[in-house]
């Protein structure tokens, strides 16, 4: 049963491939086209402004309006951003048909073999958010990653398909300090689990104490941790368990007003990324620290500094904190103007926060 | 009790005493002066004649393995009318011998300068001067000769006379000199000179074998300056009493021509008379005698001399307004006065000749733009009698003169006839060829005056070419002479420092030129050394109306040019990103030859077109 799962992943992995691969070719003949008629040629990239970043209730995302601003090898302002847009696109291509994959940083250094130069690494980050605008799809797609990586531990069966590896099998509770989530575990196919749940925690730290406890076991999870606010290839991970493995998400932040949002990027996407749309766990559930868990579990607190109530305030005017818990626990927060990090359960012995918190939590979020 | 000697000096020795004021001062300025002298005098020779002015200037070291300073051969040859053989000696041997008296504009004032350079020549090297001149460009006259410093006077070594078959003269001194200090002022005199006469071939050779060459760039003279009368605004008592001094007839000089010329007119060539005799033979030929004979006949009138007698004085002053007439004896070694009694007939012919014109007549004759109306109506401002004789003018009454003539307002402007501004096209090409500009204007101003002096400023300003970024270059020139040093206070630096050449698109370090030329029959020059012009007011308000002009054109060229620029930055930015485009997408589309996108590249220009 599994084999046939996989075969039948990996075919939606190959045809994935293969139509960004014809998208690819779609745009390049098009310029090709404009170019062998004596055109100037052109596309046209979704605005990224934030006028067109609207907030889709459907799909409790944020996506980008119609708006789109015509790009143009004619327009000398725009002639140097069009032919390196052209030349990510040539790059992509190129790492997409050799299987072959390139950081953030990589990227920039690349472009200088071609002539095309980049000022500095900003720029060349946004043009790789054009394409992907251009292209609706996440910069993994076409094997480009950040340079922070997060992990995941736990009983999950992959099978890779990197070139080396192609059906080699691993499974991710064989090393206990966790797998990356690199390139190669973003584009492997997720065979077998025995999991029921998976735990995303913000941090590297109580990660490691999570897998010290074996909470793996205790509460049959997965356990990933976002490093932060999490990579992109990590919310896609975390999006294919909860589809294909049917796993259940639960997030676990510091009790602070970034935390919150940390979660709800993964629950629902961030405006940055509002051209891309593969990326969010409608259904996972933010479990904590909440602000009311500040009081409840009487943690040691930390003041807010002035940033941290500016982005309340800049979090209430999102239309997602609007209702619920999100909107609850952002007032609480501005109430008290206090926050906890993850590590206050430690006041109550190391193993408090596997003990007892996670427990009730996770018995609460399955009420939720 | 000692005695004071008073000793006379010659005009030489006084200039010699007096050299520094003349730019004679050290081995390195005068080496640059004279230079400057020999070659500006070449120049207005040229000018002068309507001769498109060929100069050559050597300088050579007598000794070249010595240390400066030390003695050079400094030649300048020119291709003017050259020197009436009989006249060289004079001119090139004595001090204050010049022909530049009249009032017109010419690059030096007398041409004292070049006897001051024989004179420098002649004392650090004792070296002759050789002037070679040839005035029908068939014979040529080689004079050698020194200056006798104290009697004034030219020492001919030799002169010798060759065939030629070029007119011009050639100067040719040694003196103590400084090339290795004085060469870059002598090389940026020879370089602008060479920009503001373009219409002039010149070359230099200098004493290190390097050759400068300049060739006329213009076939065309500028018209050449006319002598005009003075501007009644422009003279001082002094001018106007050395104007009445030669408007009405001189005191004669009795001497042995003149006597001559008496006795021939009265047939007494080879007769001897005794004064009454004189007198009646006077009277009977009066109306065959030349007014000079009449004056020497009323004289002896009066002093009852015969020719004997009055060979031995010197008429000293004919007073008409005390009817008296003042004589040096020199048998007797004294001055004696004798009363003119009005009654005699030749009392009248006397008055008449040296009362000289009328105080209108004067006015209309002697000065510019002044008809007779301007003149009576000059005399009732000024209080004097319109009619007056000058001659008969008291001391008091040449001082209300000249001062009324500084005051009345209502005479017209001064003449600019007697101005030679170079002109806008030569200006143009001349500018054209030295720096090869991506931009170039020029303007000439009309004529306007100060203080009764005519002037006319023509600028020209250039951009880019041949220019090199920095700071801006202002060459400025007076009459045609480029002035080189002691910028620093000059009407011109001032007009230009306090432009604002923000508003003008001109930054700092962009490549521009200023000519500046300012003419007039005097330059306001600010200090002795002449290298930098005063600030008069209208002077000033001309040069920054001149430039104001000039920079509003230049501004409308950076705009264009801007665009120009931004264009070519296109076309470059378009060469550059297509190919790699092209590169690209045919990969992309899995082509395997490049899309022709030089068409694309073709069309730019029309784009261009398109976007403007």
């Amino acid at each position: 049963m599994s084999k046939s799962k996989s075969n039948k992943a990996a075919k939606v992995a190959t045809e994935k491939r293969d139509m960004l691969l014809d998208l690819l070719k779609l745009q390049g003949a098009q310029v090709y086209n404009d170019l062998d008629k004596g055109k100037f040629p052109q596309f046209s990239v979704p605005s990224r402004s934030v006028s067109n970043i609207v907030y889709d209730k459907k799909l409790r995302q944020y996506i980008l309006g119609n708006a789109a601003s015509l790009r143009s090898s004619r327009n000398m302002s725009q002639l140097r951003s069009f032919t390196q847009l052209m030349w990510l696109a040539f790059f992509a291509n190129r790492l997409v048909h050799e299987k072959k994959s390139s950081t953030l940083r990589d990227v920039y250094y690349s472009s200088q073999a071609f002539e095309v130069e980049f000022e500095d690494q900003p720029e060349s980050d946004n043009i790789i958010v054009d394409l992907e605008a251009v292209l609706a799809r996440p910069r993994e797609d076409f094997h480009i990653f950040p340079e922070e990586r997060s992990s995941i531990f736990g009983d999950l069966t992959i099978e890779y398909t990197v070139p080396g590896y192609e059906g080699k099998r691993t499974n991710l509770s064989n090393h206990p300090d966790g797998y990356l989530i690199g390139p190669s575990l973003s584009s492997a196919e997720l065979v077998d689990t025995s999991a029921e749940l998976v735990i995303a925690i913000e941090k590297g730290g109580l990660f490691t104490r999570f897998i010290e406890e074996k909470v793996d076991k205790k509460f049959k999870a997965i356990i990933v941790d976002t490093a932060g606010q999490a990579p992109r290839a990590t919310r896609y991970l975390l999006k294919r368990l909860h589809e294909q493995m049917k796993l259940p998400v639960v997030i676990l932040t510091d009790g602070d007003v970034y935390g919150e949002h940390i979660a709800m990027v993964i629950k629902s996407g961030s405006a940055n990324a509002a051209h891309l749309r593969e990326l969010t766990v409608p259904d996972a559930k933010w479990m904590g620290v909440w602000a009311s868990d500040i009081d409840k579990f009487k943690l040691p607190t930390i003041p807010m500094t002035e940033s941290d109530i500016k982005r309340i305030y800049d979090l209430q005017k999102d239309p997602r904190y609007q209702e619920g818990i999100w909107k609850t626990e952002l007032e609480i927060f501005l109430k008290i103007k206090r926050k906890a990090e993850l590590e206050a359960f430690s006041k109550y012995g190391l193993t408090n926060i596997t003990d007892k918190y996670l427990p009730q939590k996770l018995e609460l979020s399955k009420s939720l | 009790m000692s005695k004071e000697v008073f000793n006379q000096i010659s005009p030489s020795e006084f200039f010699y005493r007096n050299r520094d004021l003349a730019g004679f001062s050290n081995p390195t300025r005068s080496l640059y002066t004279a230079v400057r002298e020999f070659v500006e005098n070449g120049l207005d020779a040229c000018d002068q004649q309507g001769i498109l002015p060929d100069i050559h200037l050597y300088i050579k070291a007598v000794d070249p393995e010595k240390p400066d300073p030390k003695p050079y051969v400094l030649t300048v040859k020119d291709n003017g009318p050259g020197m009436d053989s009989n006249q060289i000696p004079l001119a090139f041997g004595t001090v204050l011998y010049g022909s530049k008296f009249g009032l017109k504009q010419a690059r030096g004032m007398f041409g004292l300068g070049a006897t001051m350079a024989i004179l420098y020549g002649q004392i650090t090297t004792n070296k002759p001067v050789t002037v070679s001149s040839s005035v029908d460009g068939k014979t040529l006259h080689k004079y050698e000769m020194m200056l006798d410093i104290q009697k004034n006077k030219p020492v001919i070594m030799k002169h010798t006379k060759e065939e030629t078959n070029k007119k011009g003269l050639n100067v040719s001194i040694t003196l103590d000199g400084d090339y290795s200090k004085a060469g870059s002022k002598i090389r940026d005199y020879v370089y602008q000179t060479s920009l503001i006469t373009p219409y002039a071939t010149i070359t230099f050779d200098d004493p290190k074998g390097e050759k400068f060459q300049y060739k006329r760039i213009v076939d065309t003279m500028p018209p050449a300056p006319t002598i005009i009368r003075p501007h009644p605004h422009g003279v001082d008592v002094e001018t106007i009493r050395r104007m009445i001094a030669d408007t009405h007839y001189q005191v004669p000089v009795l001497d042995n021509a003149m006597i001559d010329k008496v006795k021939k007119e009265l047939g007494l060539s080879k007769k001897s008379l005794n004064f009454e005799g004189i007198m009646a033979r006077a009277e009977k030929k009066w109306s065959s005698l030349s007014r000079p004979v009449r004056v020497i006949v009323s004289v002896m009138s009066f002093l009852n001399m015969d020719f004997d007698k009055i060979m031995k004085i010197r008429l000293e002053d004919i007073d008409l307004v005390h009817k008296r007439l003042t004589y040096y004896d020199f048998g007797d070694s004294k001055l004696v006065t004798v009363d003119m009694p009005k009654s005699s007939s030749y009392y009248k012919q006397l008055a008449n000749t040296v009362q000289g014109d009328s105080l209108v007549t004067f006015l209309t004759k002697r000065f510019q733009r002044i008809g007779q109306a301007t003149a009576i109506k000059f005399s009732e401002f000024a209080n004097l009698k319109a009619e007056k004789r000058i001659g008969s003018f008291t001391n008091e009454e040449l001082v209300q003169l000249s001062d009324s003539l500084q005051k009345y307002e209502d005479f017209l402007t001064p003449d600019p006839s007697c101005l030679a501004p170079l002109g806008e096209e030569p200006l143009r090409k001349g500018m054209s060829q030295f720096f090869k500009p991506d931009f170039l204007e020029v303007y000439q101003r009309s004529a306007s005056a100060y203080s009764g002096f005519p002037f006319v400023v023509e600028m020209g300003i250039a951009y880019g070419g041949n220019i090199p970024p920095g700071k801006m270059t202002v060459y400025r020139f007076a009459n045609r002479i480029p002035l080189l040093y002691d910028e620093g206070s000059d009407v011109v630096l001032k007009v230009v420092n306090e432009t604002d050449w923000n508003r003008y698109k001109v930054k700092n370090e962009s490549p521009v030129v200023i000519v500046s030329h300012i003419c007039s029959t005097r330059i306001p020059y600010k200090t002795v050394g002449k290298e930098n012009v005063a600030d008069r007011e209208e002077i000033e308000k001309e040069i920054r109306l001149a430039l104001q002009y000039l920079s509003r054109k230049l501004a409308a060229y950076m705009s264009k040019r801007g665009l120009a620029e931004i264009e070519k930055k296109r076309a470059n930015l378009y060469l550059k990103y297509l190919p790699l485009i092209a590169q690209f997408s045919t990969e992309l589309a899995g082509k395997n030859k490049e899309p022709d996108y030089k068409k694309v590249i073709k069309d730019l220009n029309n784009v261009q077109v398109e976007e403007q």
